[in-house]
């Protein structure tokens, strides 16, 4: 028989995914400890998450800098000690830092596990932030911040955010330099004792491990009082009107021009959340995207064109992204601005939403290959108190999206006089 | 360890199996054993164009992305200097569709002049964005010719300039397709909840009736040993002045890599490095530094490099360089300090196998490299190094003469 090679092979659509469960527990203290083992390496992932993100700050910065600089030294250690004790079980210490919360993160052999834990509580508990540390990490951070901003992606984003918070919300807050100049010692201790010390966090466990590296947590962090922080903390946000649609920051010397569009958006928690999260995908969300298919494989003006929508914990945002030929500039935002009419007054037809809801399945279920995957999806629901079946729901809610709900979205969510418009570079 | 079964077919396709049960996807990963360095001196960035247009449709396929997503697969690909890698994930019981569509554009592509014209514009901005656009983007287009004068490996995958890109045609497209992309130049590896026969069974269906050609020889011509050292000094539109100094050392396989490798982890991995306690922690000269070596087939760098504080000069930056490499090269390493760079590499390398779609890659790059065990020998060959090799190895290759700089100045 000849082989037919024009004719795709049959295949199935995925119905469901089996997400393998988490073990909760509650360690004597309160905190929640949640857990996952598979795999087969022998490796953890050990994650404390505090409520300590960018929401809570009074001052710009501040809870960026507190988290960043928890290893920079403790009362029994200096930075330089910390750095050795880690690198020399060959583990990894991050310092992650949200718009919504803050994380210790440490990446190891599960062996060392119990070696690594003393460390941990230690930074955790007696973190210092020593003077000339935190001049050496201004210095560094206001180098960085001048590196950064001779990237036009990089100032486009940030004005995107400003933009789209507006100057009272601190999801749109970013450094910069006077922020960083601002932050003293005392702020960061006040920080620290706010919202870290004695604080409840989350923890999560993940990778090959067993009882034993469980039972451990309770020993290191059970024992102390710790209390909830009130989450609700309200730091003036003013209600938030566009005043300028478009904002074009000129960089002469620029060769291309970075394009950011878009506006506030829904948490994961509103109802139109999934019809929105395929209207994104069709749009702009994956390689075969309108966008990327006009802007790129039809018209060659960018190397890559995406949007995104962004949740958060209170609000969320939608952006559109490209980096373009300065000359191509109008071009591409009239062309975007075409795509999102057209989703706007066209139903999608039934083949390209098969298309975008099964992609859109099968990188769902490509994306928990991991045990620390599987455990970051859980740390969502749970972080932001959603129904413990979001993620066993995911694929059925995806597969309920019609094209009258996507076309019906398309001009609630996205109306073209909402979107901000910035461009870095020019036009 | 990463397990693997092994099958060849009829027309020179080596096939790797590695089984897992534990995920209801498979990853679908060919390595074509082509890179830049297989490339022209006057057509660079070819092998990375030619990749953009393996997306482009094939003979008998008008489009690769459309039926890929529609069974919920994803796709990606890379160009290095060594080689091209195309890789899928999908779900396992649709990886039938990923041995359609990569055993047609093994076949032949379209070669349609719409999809060279688009790409190449995409390629181009490509290039902008990330090399030109960029602050220190173009560091790298500056010191490959600095540092290999004969070697391909003097231009970078891009390309050596935004012309070579503009200048491609589509004879160039054609013969580069039948010289490289053959069944016999490339490794196919498939791993996920699929059995060996299955896999036998698919790829002697889609893939074995494609026709072997013929290889030619790949003569390189290789770097001769630099005899003294090289200095180039540019200003570009950025902030903070840079330095950078890069070694040549030998290739990813040969004898001594892991102690040159484990000899720039203990001067610059990470924060408990040499460089950096000395030179950031101890006396604040800069801002960030480090140094990591490029793991090229052929014999790669070591590369140290760093960005300076303001009020610091780049001569000072280098002379404290320097200094700090004198005391590696007289003072031996510590056991403990040792220890610790195996105690990094050996994390770093189980890390790297928790991906099912690394560990596929993993055997892909070893096996093109010669030799599919090196995947499961790299712990021992880390674990192997001793003092006496860093030390060895150090002196060898941090010398003046063996050393390439480039100051990077702010203006």
């Amino acid at each position: 028989m000849i082989l037919d090679r024009v004719k795709s092979p049959a295949f199935q659509t995925i119905k469901q995914v089996s997400i393998p469960k988490i073990e909760s527990i509650m360690l004597s203290n309160g905190i929640p400890v949640h857990y996952i083992s598979i795999g087969e390496q022998p490796v953890v992932k050990l994650e404390i998450s505090f409520d300590a993100g960018n929401w809570y700050e009074k001052q710009n910065g501040v809870s960026l800098f507190v988290a960043k600089m928890l290893g920079e030294g403790t009362k029994k250690y200096s930075s330089s000690q910390i750095s050795a004790f880690f690198d020399q079980y060959g583990a990894f210490i991050e310092f992650g830092h949200g718009l919504d919360r803050a994380n210790i993160t440490v990446y190891g052999l599960t062996k060392y596990l119990p070696t690594l834990l003393p460390m941990v509580k230690e930074i955790l508990e007696n973190a210092v932030f020593p003077e000339d540390e935190l001049e050496k990490f201004k210095k560094i951070q206001l180098q960085t911040l001048e590196v950064n901003a001779g990237k036009t992606s990089f100032i486009a984003n940030k004005v995107f955010r400003k933009k789209v918070f507006g100057d009272n919300h601190s999801y749109g807050n970013s450094l910069d330099e006077e922020a960083i100049q601002a932050i003293n010692r005392d702020t960061l201790l006040d920080f620290y004792q706010s919202f870290w010390l004695g604080k409840k966090p989350r923890i999560f466990l993940s990778g090959k491990i067993t009882e034993s590296e469980v039972n451990l947590l309770e020993d290191f962090f059970g024992k102390n009082d710790v209390q909830s922080i009130v989450k609700d903390i309200s730091l003036n946000k003013d209600e938030y009107n566009l005043i300028e649609k478009s904002v074009l920051i000129e960089k002469e010397d620029s060769i291309q021009s970075s394009i950011r569009m878009g506006k506030q958006m829904m948490t994961r928690k509103h109802p139109d959340y999934f019809k929105m999260l395929v209207l994104n995908e069709t749009l702009g969300g994956y390689f075969g995207s309108r966008l990327m298919s006009n802007i790129r494989e039809e018209k060659g003006l960018t190397y890559g064109i995406s949007s995104n929508i962004a949740p958060f914990s209170k609000a969320g945002y939608f952006v559109i992204g490209t980096d373009v030929k300065r000359e191509n500039t109008q071009q591409t935002i009239d062309e975007i601005y075409k795509e999102i009419n057209i989703l706007q007054r066209e139903l999608i037809k039934d083949g390209e939403l098969e298309v975008v809801k099964n992609y859109m399945i099968g990188s769902f279920a490509g994306s928990l290959n991991t045990p620390f995957d599987i455990l970051d999806r859980y740390k969502v629901i749970l972080s932001e108190e959603l129904s413990l079946d979001f993620y066993d729901c995911y694929i059925q809610n995806i597969q309920a999206i019609t094209a009258e709900m996507v076309l019906e979205v398309a001009n609630q969510h996205l109306a073209i006089d909402s979107l901000v418009e910035i461009v870095v570079g020019g036009k | 360890m990463i397990s693997y079964d092994y099958f060849i077919l009829d027309n020179g396709l080596k096939v790797y199996v590695h089984q897992d049960y534990s995920t209801p996807i498979a990853a679908v990963n060919i390595i074509y054993n082509v890179g830049s360095r297989d490339e022209e001196e006057h057509k660079t960035g070819f092998a990375h164009l030619f990749e953009h247009l393996m997306f482009g449709g094939s003979k008998n396929i008008p489009s690769y992305d459309t039926p890929l997503q529609k069974v919920g697969g994803e796709n990606n690909a890379f160009t290095s200097p060594d080689i091209t890698n195309y890789y899928i994930t999908l779900p396992a019981v649709n990886i039938e569709t990923a041995f359609w569509l990569e055993s047609d554009r093994m076949l032949s592509l379209s070669f349609d002049q719409k999809v060279l014209d688009v790409q190449q514009k995409v390629v181009i901005e490509e290039f902008k964005q990330r090399y030109l656009n960029q602050p220190y983007g173009d560091v790298w287009l500056k010191l490959r010719p600095l540092a290999y004068q004969v070697h391909p490996y003097k231009w970078a995958t891009i390309g050596k300039e935004i012309a070579h890109i503009e200048d491609a045609v589509m004879d160039d497209v054609r013969s580069f397709f039948y010289k490289h992309y053959l069944p016999n130049n490339a490794i196919l590896v498939v791993a996920g909840p699929i059995s060996v026969e299955e896999v036998k069974q698919l790829a002697k269906k889609w893939f074995e009736p494609i026709p072997a050609g013929k290889l030619s020889p790949r003569n390189l011509p290789q770097e001769p040993i630099q005899t003294a050292s090289r200095f180039l000094e540019v200003t570009a539109k950025v902030p903070l002045d840079a330095i950078y100094k890069v070694y040549h050392t030998q290739g990813r396989h040969d004898v001594g890599y892991n102690a040159v490798d484990l000899a720039s982890d203990i001067l610059g991995r990470s924060k408990s490095s040499r460089l950096y306690e000395k030179l950031v922690k101890e006396q604040p000269i800069f801002n960030s530094i480090n140094a990591y070596v490029t793991s090229s087939l052929d014999p790669g760098l070591m590369i140290l490099q760093g960005n300076l504080n303001k009020g610091i000069s780049i001569e000072e930056g280098d002379a404290a360089i320097q200094e700090v490499l004198n005391d590696f090269l007289k003072n031996p390493v510590s056991e403990e300090e040792l220890t610790k760079v195996k105690n990094q590499a050996e994390s770093t390398l189980v890390f790297s196998e928790v991906e099912l779609l690394n560990r596929a890659m993993n055997l892909a790059f070893a096996s093109n490299a010669g030799d599919v065990e090196y995947a499961n020998l790299e712990s021992s060959k880390i674990q192997a190094v001793t003092v006496d090799d860093i030390s060895q190895q150090a002196n060898r290759i941090l010398t003046k003469e063996n050393c390439s700089t480039m100051y990077y100045r702010a203006n």
